[in-house]
């Protein structure tokens, strides 16, 4: 994990070292119960070159890093089923005293190494932070496959469908209906707007392309031959 | 006019690859594995001391440490201590009795892992390295209630005994053994704390010591010598002890194994028995079997191997006189056999696990409890071969007198874990398959044929080609009862099942390659990519010496015939892909480079071409990296990796032509001293450097991975932060053209041919660096039949024990800087640039499985163009099948067969219930006035 070099390298500063950064994940909104995270859940904590420590979680659903010499750091959350924002993590050592001091920040990929975002916090020697998952990781796509309720609920469909209805269900009803009330009904329905010779549909089936080109105003009155189904029963 | 061409265009461009949720866990495959098992590292335990149900834990000769449900061979965690510097067979895995934690050591580092779940518990460092490790059975006032402290014995400069509190990892005391013994085992009695430590005398020979002490205060008791006299002069003829048994023994033997002595840990005097030999057949192996349970009865049980056969003497240790004694002996039986020991209460139980037998027996007498016979393994082995049991470890149920069930989980010399309930096998884990060195994609001898049959066809003159064909078919028609025989079958297959189902012939898709896979114990083992969970074939190659190793490469698997080169002597075996048989002589063809070739290799860090039959020798060409660089890795464009088109279509319908050239390498070279690595495009034919860029403040220690392809390359590196780049892991993805100005081929202009040696010309090349979340260790390319298909550049991801395929539309360098991309750009699919990708979740071809330590990754085609195989080796062996431009010449899953005929009949129904219907209407509208 850490190679010889840079391990003596680092042995200097580490000798004096006793920096411990403790990350923990509180329970949140993405994920409610830690514990669940699997076993390989891991933090990273990438130093300069060579300079890298890995520690898995624990029981308390925290990473435990201890005797980090002083460096800037990246530290990464690795884990199966959640996203973890980055966070860079600097450890110095004022010559005047005797602990090191620990911050830690939000960072941001493809932004300057300066561009830091909130802070997690800042410790003497010690630092235990929260971090929350940022999101859930979702591995799948689903097909658009065939469901029948969101076929149902096209309105192409609902409309053949209320057609349907129409065409066979109309003259059930018709048939059904005592004389007296059938003979309002198709009284009603010649005064339609819509329906009867008068209707604006019946004038649109009998439009008369000929004569409009003619010049001819309006067809006659009558002129349009009535459809032997009647109106009614043929809509 | 040319809008649904572009649409379509876009469409192939912009594939998003992505796992379906409906292919996840069918379509790919996933050997979690552990590695081989050790025997003193393997045992059943129960996580949760209140429930009985156990799981069987190891650490393996991988440095692996994880759990297994003994129901199913499913892995319940698992955790890498796997490093460079530690030698893997170092470990030592404990679990104390009624503890829900157990520990582990490897190298210098000693951790408590929570048995239930794999979470780590407390974990300590200690200078020396560890030479043993024991879980404390008694208690004392001193520690927490219930959890069982850890002794730790360390070697190093100053050798010491710790305990280590097994609530919080804090040590306890520490003894330092300082007078220049070497540490070897620790053990424990119910009073008292035993260093077994190594005394070389002068003359070269080993004497025991024993250091006792008190377990409260760390303080010694005693110390005194062992009179092993002259017989001792290795370690290797110690036998190593059952620690925690109710009275712990040391045994050892002579060199020649004639004798066995033993001593009871605490006593001085020892016992001597002496082995006989089996028809002439010296010992060639003994261990030692004994309870780990304080309050077991003190029985053990030795195990004698000879070559031919093997057998056990079962002793007891009279606690009151200090006595050892010889109760009974298990008779002789051929071939290998492994025995295991299991507790009930105080009463010890043998399970013996030999060639087509499990016998139980309890240690106090030699009647047999139980005894099954052991039915086929499941497992492929070789003609002439048998699998072997290495060690086993055993679980018993006691009912009364007899035993009602006993589960064994084995190691076989095949490399394969199994356990084995009542005599039949009920899981098989190939752990070799933990090993793999190499590994490559081989297409049946029969399917090869085939395709060399019909390829024949094409290129022969029509009149011949007609008769050939003819010829063919007649020869078909004698096929025809079979085929008729299978046609029920293949009805009721083409209707609800899969292609996965059929064999490995008759494969119209070509997902049914043979991958052959080169272990690291001499093993090759073929999977069918199809069908993974079914070894095909399974063979010793080669009969290695322990500690040896052979280095295999699979060199070619043409014709369906696997050439293996290995390290032994640089030998080159020859397999039949389907069969693991040896061809015969007719089909072994040698194959050597032409006459005029340029091979080029690493030679003592520098890179050299030779050219193959030229009368001078001597190299046309060297690469000599700059002063204090290394040559990290060098990446040849792969062999077979077919292009499509000759350029890029832009949006507004000109061509950027590619660079093509079959001779391209990227060869990547590291500075220590500045801490940079170079990257340089070579032409291999000439040696020209056609490319090159350099990076600094790179992290060497991490992985630099690089990939070639068509005219492109990808490679990925760490960094620490700069004043232009910050800390983190980036991606770098060049693009080469012949020229930059489109419909223009620039110096290559109306010429047809050219030639890398004379003039060559150089690429434009452009360039898009990419910051990454996370390492990359390993970069492929997708390969499918004819390249038509868009790549996909697959990474494999160590931290997050994944593997990604992004898409080359992501990573593609013409993505605008700066601007957000024109009409034309956006038609061909391009982004703008950011300078991050994130790594998207439905990218991860492994989606929620973890791959772990994955080394290299191998691609190839299948028979159809949309369809690129995928195999990933290393530690977990993974495969899947991917479609970068989604499935155009295949029915997915997505294609319901079942919904297509259900609307045909619905529409046949509807037309005979509506036809009547409307002729009725016709004809009332004729007949009917109103």
């Amino acid at each position: 994990m850490l190679a010889p070099k840079s391990l003596l390298l680092l042995a200097g500063a580490a000798l004096s070292s006793a920096a411990r950064l403790v990350v923990s994940i509180p329970s949140s909104q993405l994920l409610p119960n830690p514990s669940t995270l699997p076993s390989s859940t891991h933090a990273i904590l990438l130093g300069p070159p060579g300079v890298r420590y890995d520690a898995p979680i624990r029981r308390d659903n925290t990473f435990v890093f201890n005797d980090i010499p002083d460096a800037s750091y990246l530290l990464t959350l690795q884990s199966r089923d959640h996203f973890f924002p980055p966070l860079r993590v600097d450890v110095t050592k004022a010559p005047e005293e005797a602990a090191q001091t620990i911050s830690a920040w939000q960072t941001f990929r493809g932004n300057e190494w300066s561009n830091k975002g909130p802070s997690y916090g800042t410790g003497k020697g010690d630092l235990i932070i929260a971090v929350n998952p940022i999101a859930q990781k979702d591995f799948y796509m689903v097909r658009g496959g065939f469901n029948l309720l969101s076929f149902f609920k096209n309105p192409m469909i609902l409309m053949a469908l209320g057609s349907g209805v129409l065409i066979f269900g109309m003259p059930y009803i018709m048939d059904n209906m005592d004389p007296e009330a059938k003979a309002e009904f198709e009284e009603m329905q010649k005064k339609s707007p819509l329906m009867g010779s008068q209707g604006a549909a019946n004038q649109l089936q009998n439009f008369d392309l000929a004569s409009w080109m003619a010049g001819r105003s309006a067809p006659a009155e009558g002129s349009g031959s009535a459809p032997s189904g009647g109106g009614g029963k043929k809509k | 006019m040319h809008l649904p061409l572009l649409g379509a265009v876009a469409l192939l461009l912009q594939s998003t690859t992505a796992v379906f949720a409906d292919e996840a866990w069918t379509i790919d495959y996933h050997y979690a594995l552990l590695g081989a098992p050790k025997e003193e590292t393997t045992f059943f335990h129960q996580p949760n001391p209140s429930s009985r149900a156990s799981l069987i834990y190891t650490l393996s000769e991988e440095g692996v440490v994880g759990a297994v449900n003994p129901r199913d061979g499913a892995l319940v965690w698992r955790q890498s201590l796997k490093s460079a510097d530690i030698p893997s067979n170092a470990g030592f895995l404990r679990g104390g009795e009624g503890q829900d934690v157990v520990v582990g050591g490897i190298g210098n580092k000693t951790t408590a892992w929570s048995a239930a779940d794999g979470r780590l518990v407390w974990t300590i460092e200690t200078p020396g390295r560890i030479e043993d490790l024991e879980i404390l059975e008694l208690q004392d006032a001193s520690q927490t209630p219930g959890v069982k402290d850890t002794i730790v014995l360390t070697s190093g400069n100053s050798p010491s005994i710790l305990r280590v509190d097994g609530a919080s990892g804090v040590s306890k005391w520490t003894y330092s053994i300082d007078n220049g013994d070497i540490p070897y085992q620790v053990s424990a009695s119910a009073t008292e704390i035993f260093a077994i430590v190594l005394h070389k005398s002068l003359l070269g020979n080993i004497k025991i010591k024993v250091i006792s002490l008190d377990p409260v205060t760390g303080r010694k008791n005693d110390e005194y010598t062992l009179s092993s006299d002259s017989e001792l002069s290795s370690t290797e003829t110690i036998i190593s002890v059952g620690a925690n048994s109710a009275s712990p023994i040391i045994a050892w033997t002579d060199a020649a194994r004639t004798v066995l002595k033993v001593n009871i840990i605490g006593t001085k005097n020892v016992a001597s028995f002496n082995i006989e030999k089996h028809n002439e057949h010296g010992v060639t192996n003994v261990r030692l079997h004994a309870p780990f349970h304080t309050n077991s009865l003190a029985h053990f049980l030795v195990h004698f191997e000879t070559d031919i056969s093997h057998w056990g003497e079962v002793y007891h240790i009279d606690l009151k006189k200090s006595k050892v004694e010889k109760a009974y002996s298990l008779p002789k039986i051929n071939g290998k056999g492994a025995f295991s020991t299991s507790t009930s209460d105080a009463n010890v139980y043998f399970t013996r696990i030999s060639r087509g037998q499990v016998m139980t027996v309890s240690s106090a007498s030699h009647g047999s409890l139980g005894r099954w016979a052991l039915a086929d393994l499941g497992i492929p082995v070789a003609k002439g071969e048998e699998a072997e049991p290495i060690h086993a470890v055993s679980e018993v149920s006691v009912k009364g007198d007899s035993v009602s069930a006993v589960r064994s989980a084995v190691f076989l010399s095949t490399g394969d874990w199994i356990l084995i309930r009542e005599g039949s096998p009920v899981w098989q884990r190939p752990e070799l398959l933990a090993t793999t060195q190499s590994a490559i994609f081989a297409s049946p001898p029969e399917v090869e044929a085939f395709a060399q049959e019909l390829q024949l066809e094409a290129h022969s003159n029509p009149v011949s080609a007609y008769i050939h064909r003819v010829t063919r078919h007649i020869q078909d028609w004698q096929r025809l009862p079979v085929v008729l025989s299978s046609l029920p079958q293949k009805i009721r297959n083409q209707l609800f099942g899969t292609t996965a189902d059929s064999g490995l012939t008759g494969d119209v898709f070509g997902f049914h390659k043979v991958i052959a896979c080169a272990c690291k114990n001499g093993r090759v083992v073929a999977l069918d990519a199809a069908n993974p969970y079914k070894i095909l074939w399974s063979k010793q190659a080669v009969e290695l010496k322990a500690g040896e190793s052979w280095n295999p490469t699979f060199k070619s698997a043409s014709d369906g015939i696997l050439v293996l080169e290995h390290g032994v002597g640089l030998q080159q075996l020859q397999f039949d892909a389907s069969t693991g048989e040896v061809p015969s002589s007719g089909a072994i063809r040698v194959v050597n480079p032409s006459v005029g070739t340029v091979q080029f290799s690493l030679h003592d860090g520098e890179l050299e071409a030779n050219k193959v039959g030229s009368a001078a020798s001597g190299a046309i060409w060297r690469f000599l990296p700059g002063t204090g660089e290394r040559i990290l890795s060098l990446v040849p464009r792969p062999v077979n990796d077919p292009v499509a088109s000759i350029g890029k279509v832009l949006g507004d319908r000109r061509v950027l032509y590619k660079y093509l050239s079959p001779n391209l390498a990227l060869l990547a070279t590291a500075n220590d001293l500045t801490q940079t690595v170079s990257f340089y495009v070579l032409d291999t034919v000439s040696g020209a450097t056609l490319h090159a860029d350099t990076h600094s403040g790179v992290d060497l220690q991490a992985p630099i991975p690089s990939t070639l392809s068509e005219n492109w390359f990808a490679y990925s590196y760490t960094s620490e932060a700069s004043d232009d780049a910050p800390k983190g892991h980036y991606l770098v993805v060049g693009e080469m053209f012949e020229s930059l100005v489109p419909n223009d081929r620039g110096p290559l202009t109306g010429k047809v041919n050219s030639s890398s040696l004379q003039a060559p010309a150089e690429p434009f090349v452009m360039l898009r660096s990419y910051q990454v979340p996370e390492s990359v260790s390993k970069l492929a390319v997708t390969q499918t039949r004819q390249g038509i298909t868009s790549r996909q550049l697959l990474a494999v991801l160590p931290d997050s024990s994944s593997i990604v395929g992004i898409p080359y539309g992501v990573v593609d360098p013409r993505r605008p800087i700066g601007r957000d991309p024109t009409k034309e750009e956006q038609g061909e699919g391009l982004v703008r640039y950011g300078p991050n990708i994130e790594f998207d979740p439905k990218w991860y071809l492994n989606h929620q499985r973890e791959v772990l330590d994955i080394s290299n990754i191998i691609t190839s085609p299948a028979l159809i163009e949309s369809t690129s195989l995928v195999f990933a080796y290393g530690h977990d062996v993974f495969g899947t099948r991917l479609s970068p431009s989604f499935s155009f010449d295949i029915l997915g899953k997505d294609f319901n067969k079942f919904q297509m005929l259900a609307t045909v009949a619905a529409l046949a129904v509807a037309t005979f219930v509506v036809g009547p219907l409307v002729t009725r209407k016709q004809v009332n509208t004729r007949w009917q006035f109103a």
